[in-house]
């Protein structure tokens, strides 16, 4: 692949993204398209195949930065697609091409924070006690637009080990007039008898239905289940993965060992392994259900979602495996 | 004193020790038998305050108290010479008795074992050890135990004696779990049903253990069981809500003031979640705990309250 140089602003996202600057899968996804947007709006060639070519060098280029966040290759996607399936003439018209779609995704993306609010805060009751992990978008949404409702009696935040995500979240809840209560993430089945509903975002949607999110999310959503406590996932359509739908696992990202103890502990301590995964899988039995922008479903029918979101992408997928699988004829076990 | 905050960073036998040998040196420097009543009467509730769910702690000076209140103690020298001896005595014993849980707990742990075990417990560290020591290629994983961060200090110690250690944070326990063939933590106190009291944690912990069908050894001397459950008392355990003691320094001060802020030290992981307890006594169910209660405890077991003994006390001697 031609390697093309790239505006710094790009660069800075890109970086941003990976060093978790700009976190939140909603976040990620908004500020890739708007790299792809400054990309496009940069480039000097007048060659439209070049142009694509180097817009798809950008897109995985920005893909790579993150390995877990399905909205970054999706929002990427969204917009590379659509460029790639438009009949363009001209440079020019592919630029504007990509700064309509770009920016038509992040209205959207935007939008749909506000729909999932609507829709999650119908689920809450009054007088509700929540639950809520790490830092979502879209969790906030569900219960800042409760709260608004007059429905929230108050909220435990969840610490969330090792970058603290749960300060933004207390933060946020707080602004609004919200009674937070911040506890560390161990005491989480000490409060769960005092918790009527626990919400939380999401990552990854697999196909099955299960949601990959921050580490500990897993374990919430076990402890929920055991004091039968209702457990909803509020999240963008553009975090279900389509790739999963094909089998493909969603890799789980691993980061830096100083996130959890600082350099003078792994000084003393070399022989000491720091294991530090930044998501867990919850599986779709200890959930109840997934808010989305596009309706509230239980998580079995996350496969429903990614026929409708992404059934040209999956359509794409298959045509690929179908080519290159070479069939046997003579070896085929029935005539 | 020995400072509130040093005390909760530490395991439940060694911050009992640290609060007794306190109490020792504190009756020593009496002069007079009312002087060491009254230096008594101050030093015991306000040491269980510092530890109130503290099983080992509790037992203890309920013991030392009856002893004093039922045996005529002549003059201050003889009163002080109690009160030594019985200290030092109770502290080797338990020293002994966590060895000889070791001993027991060890033959759980199989050759190639990968253990996960939350916060700091020295009987815990010490049944690893012995298993170490015995050929057995563990590897260990140890949570860092938030608030507290303990587990950096198991960590520590077992590196530090050539056992692999894996850190994570307590989040991760259910993402590691399916790795992990057998999970044993200590505990600070255990109630007459078998359910035990120990740092926050380790009741998900269990669940998540019992979710992957993972066996939970909790590693115990029998002077944490706590008898005074039997008729119904809750354990206490110490919560903290002030801010600066619980969130990052990062956390500005405008937010410190808007929320609140709760970090229970412990909680209680139900009998069903735990495969056995290790004593001393031997290897027992949870359910089993009244067995053992009877027979050192007698049934029903004989538990004068503190307050009770104090005033007894303070009746004899001044």
């Amino acid at each position: 692949m031609v390697k093309y140089v790239l505006p710094k602003k790009v660069a800075e996202i890109r970086e941003s993204i990976r060093s978790m600057v700009i976190r939140g899968a909603g976040k990620i996804a908004r500020s890739a398209v708007k790299a792809l947007m400054i990309a496009a709006e940069s480039y000097r060639g007048t060659d439209v195949k070049d142009f694509v070519s180097y817009m798809d060098y950008v897109a995985n280029y920005l893909i790579t930065s993150r390995p877990t966040a399905v909205s970054l290759p999706n929002a990427v996607s969204y917009v590379i697609s659509r460029l790639k399936r438009a009949p363009i003439s001209s440079v020019d018209e592919g630029k504007e091409l990509v700064l309509k779609v770009g920016s038509e995704f992040i209205d959207y993306s935007l939008k749909a924070v506000k729909i999932i609010g609507e829709l999650g805060a119908k689920r809450i009751e009054n007088g509700d006690v929540i639950l809520t992990h790490c830092h979502s978008t879209a969790a906030v949404s569900v219960i800042v637009t409760a709260h608004k409702q007059g429905k929230v009696n108050k909220v435990y935040v969840k610490e969330t080990r090792p970058k603290y995500q749960g300060l933004i979240t207390a933060k946020e809840l707080a602004k609004e007039g919200i009674e937070v209560i911040y506890i560390p993430d161990s005491a989480v089945r000490y409060v769960m008898k005092d918790v009527d509903k626990v919400v939380i975002g999401a990552d990854t949607v697999a196909a099955n239905g299960a949601v990959v999110n921050k580490i500990g999310t897993s374990v919430v959503a076990l402890v929920a289940k055991e004091a039968r406590v209702r457990v909803y996932v509020a999240t963008e359509t553009y975090k279900f993965s389509p790739r999963t739908v094909i089998g493909e696992l969603v890799p789980i990202e691993v980061r830096d060992p100083t996130e959890v103890v600082d350099e003078e502990f792994i000084k003393r301590n070399p022989n000491v392994k720091i294991y530090n995964p930044s998501f867990d899988v919850t599986p779709p039995e200890y959930i109840d259900a997934i808010i989305t922008e596009k309706g509230v479903i239980p998580p079995h029918a996350a496969i429903l979602l990614l026929e409708s979101e992404y059934g040209w992408v999956l359509t794409e997928y298959l045509k690929v495996l179908e080519e290159t699988i070479e069939c046997d004829a003579d070896h085929l076990p029935y005539p | 004193m020995c400072g509130q905050r040093l005390l909760k960073a530490i395991g439940s036998t060694e911050a009992s020790i640290e609060l007794l040998n306190y109490l020792k040196s504190e009756s020593l420097r009496t002069r007079n038998l009312s002087e060491l009543s009254g230096t008594l009467r101050r030093l015991v509730p306000e040491i269980m305050s510092l530890r109130p769910s503290s099983a080992f702690l509790e037992n203890t000076l309920r013991e030392l108290l009856i002893m004093l209140t039922e045996r005529k103690v002549k003059d201050v020298e003889e009163g002080k010479e109690c009160v030594a001896k019985f200290i030092d005595e109770v502290i080797n014993r338990a020293k002994r008795i966590s060895n000889e849980v070791a001993i027991i707990g060890s033959k759980r742990i199989a050759d190639e074992d990968v253990i996960l075990t939350h916060s700091y417990s020295t009987t815990v560290i010490n049944l690893l050890l012995r298993a170490k020591n015995e050929g057995k290629r563990i590897h260990v994983y140890v949570t860092e135990s938030r608030p507290g961060g303990e587990g950096l200090t198991t960590a520590e110690i077992l590196s530090k004696n050539g056992v692999p250690v894996t850190l994570i944070v307590d989040s991760a326990v259910r993402y590691v779990m399916k790795d992990i063939d057998k999970v044993v933590v200590g505990a600070e106190a255990i109630a007459v049903n078998g359910a035990v009291v120990n740092k926050v944690g380790t009741s998900a912990l269990a669940l998540v253990a019992k979710e992957a069908r993972v066996r939970v050894y909790v590693a115990s001397g029998t002077y944490k069981f706590k008898p005074e459950t039997v008729f119904g008392e809750l354990v206490r355990g110490t919560i903290i809500t002030e801010p600066n003691e619980v969130l990052p320094p990062q956390a500005d001060d405008e937010l410190k003031k808007r929320i609140k802020v709760l970090a229970p030290l412990f909680d209680v992981t139900p009998p069903e979640y735990i495969d056995a307890i290790i004593t001393e006594k031997g290897l027992i169910a949870p359910q089993a705990v009244p067995v053992l209660i009877r027979e050192i405890f007698s049934w029903p077991p004989q538990v004068p309250s503190l307050d009770e003994l104090l005033k007894k006390l303070g009746g004899m001697y001044g």
